[in-house]
């Protein structure tokens, strides 16, 4: 019993930071584009697809443990850069000033076209790799034997990337600068800032780090169709419970939900699927703007 | 006569049938600090507005140091020189009081350094430097939602002035602000324009304000120019009293 509960909180651990990956990059942009992104879910399955792939074709050369790593990082920012920037320009930036209902059914429809292309370049079989957790090995935490890469690789990046990204927004001028246009971009404006650039670079670091959800997920889950339904449904989850726009609440419910979820998963899997689901309408039953969430005060 | 820094000739601007500017013809002269009086809804924010580029005059044209400048966009008018403070003032209320001043102060060079501090030295110092000017040192870490009107409206000019302006429009500096504190107000700001040579209109409903601190004072009537001239010999001028100053009574005693 208190075995599996240990388990089941390493494993909530790991998944909450995975999670957190995904749901961080889908706040941030709600947070300054005011845009629920839908297609956020596939930036998190091609980056697995892509992280996958170049992982298999690492592990096939020389330098196999060396590369294991930094090609999941490689994948992210190949995906995140290419994809980000072109559908920010080519096509969110003719949505802001649309209605919200418009801009859901728009990134929908990206949703279901970059569907299509991960089926049209990967098919429809499962794709695994595991040179990634292979190369950092196994640790022993008491009687548990657990792979280094969920137990401090995983939750490691998901904390850097939250006080990463706090300590760009809170000090950096860049960082200030988004802030600024966020809260009036009428203002920032007209001392000189171009709002258009702050977008564009927003929503390409969340499609990065979606896709590096994706990569850092793909050795420890199988890649295939549908993956990325999965990823969105449970970050909406997750982005809702905390407060749109919230970056640290997101931290802090994608725990609550990820060792929700695996104590489930453990003591009680027929609720695994809806653990999630059922956090979210209790918080948002007695908190109508999310855990963390000011009704329309602070956005990022 | 030397040359007018801003010269404005035949401005015209209406909103429906309301005529807000209707052949505005104004100079300002290097170095004057100019009042703006009037009813409300006589057209001195429109005037402020076309100015900065915020409205594009219907017809007219705006000089500023011998360039055109009418229309072009606000960010174009900032490069250019001249900066406004608003009379609700438009601070980022997620910022400290030192980081608004901060980023209008890093507004001269480039935004997108991703990982430089906001509050690097350079910034951190200039926008220091203006905030004791001000008398804001004392709230430099205060969020701007922490402030009082006075406090918000010192911060909201020192940004504008952060902007490194030849030419400042202040849209009531000391409307909303308790009445003891006006003098205080506008001696600090005063005083910071004089040091830093900044050439400056202000549109006013309070009549001293306007009487201790105008250089020139220019009556605004329903989109015209009435009268203008020093505070003294204007304000005693019966036909702008009957027009200006009746209405306004209630605000020169308050």
């Amino acid at each position: 019993m208190t075995l599996l509960l240990f388990l089941a909180i390493l494993d909530g651990l790991a998944y909450a930071a995975q999670v957190f990956m995904v749901a961080v990059g889908l706040t941030l942009i709600f947070g300054v584009l005011r845009i629920l992104n839908v297609a956020h879910g596939s930036f998190f399955a091609i980056g697995g697809y892509v992280a996958a792939t170049l992982g298999t074709w690492a592990a096939a050369t020389a330098a196999a443990p060396v590369l294991a790593l930094p090609v999941l990082l490689l994948a992210a920012v190949m995906v995140g850069g290419v994809l980000g920037p072109a559908i920010e320009r080519l096509v969110l930036a003719r949505i802001y000033t649309k209605e919200h209902v418009l801009q859901l059914l728009v990134t929908f429809a990206l949703f279901m076209i970059l569907e299509d292309v991960q089926k049209l370049v990967w098919g429809v079989q499962p794709i695994f790799q595991d040179g990634p957790v292979r190369a950092l090995g196994q640790v022993e935490v008491g009687d548990i034997i657990y792979t280094a890469y969920q137990l401090y690789l995983l939750p490691g990046v998901a904390l850097a990337t939250l006080f990463g990204l706090m300590w760009f927004l809170r000090r950096t001028l860049t960082g200030r600068v988004i802030v600024a246009v966020t809260e009036d971009r009428e203002a920032a404006t007209a001392m000189g800032i171009d709002a258009n650039r702050v977008y564009l670079l927003t929503f390409t670091v969340g499609t990065v780090l979606a896709a590096l959800g994706g990569a850092l997920a793909s050795p420890t889950t199988s890649l295939v169709p549908g993956v990325g339904v999965n990823m969105i449904v449970l970050s909406f989850a997750v982005v809702a419970t905390a407060g749109l726009g919230q970056i640290e609440g997101a931290m802090l419910t994608a725990l609550l939900i990820g060792l929700g979820r695996s104590v489930a998963v453990y003591f009680a899997p027929e609720f695994e699927v809806v653990i999630p689901y059922i956090i979210m309408v209790a918080v948002l039953l007695i908190r109508p703007h999310g855990l963390f969430g000011r009704p329309e005060l602070r956005r990022v | 006569m030397t040359a007018p820094l801003l010269s404005a000739r035949g401005l015209k601007i209406a909103f429906g049938g309301v005529k807000a500017a209707d052949g505005i013809d104004l100079d300002i002269a290097p170095g004057e600090f100019v009042a703006i009086i009037g009813p409300n809804g006589a057209g001195k924010t429109t005037f402020i507005n076309m100015t900065t580029g915020y409205l594009r005059p219907h017809s007219g044209h705006i000089h500023f140091d011998g360039a055109e400048i009418t229309g072009r966009p606000p960010r174009s008018i900032v490069r250019r020189g001249i900066a406004r403070s608003f009379q609700i003032p438009q601070l980022f209320t997620e910022h400290t009081v030192i980081e608004n001043v901060a980023l209008k102060v890093a507004a001269h060079g480039r935004f997108w350094r991703p990982f430089r501090p906001l509050l690097d030295a350079g910034t951190a110092a200039a926008a220091m430097r203006l905030l004791e000017q001000f008398g804001l040192a004392g709230v430099a870490t205060a969020r701007a939602t922490e402030l009082n009107e006075g406090t918000r409206k010192l911060t909201d000019i020192a940004m504008a002035m952060a902007l490194r302006p030849r030419l400042l429009l202040m849209d009531e500096p000391t409307s909303g602000v308790a009445s003891a504190e006006k003098f205080g107000i506008m001696d600090t700001l005063v005083a910071a324009l004089r040091a830093e040579r900044v050439t400056a209109v202000f549109v006013e409903h309070d009549m001293e304000v306007v009487e201790r601190y105008a250089d020139r004072v220019a009556v605004w009537s329903q989109g015209k120019i009435l009268a203008s001239g020093p505070p003294a010999a204007v304000l005693s001028d019966p036909a702008v009293l009957r027009e200006v100053i009746g209405v306004e009574t209630g605000h020169a005693h308050a």
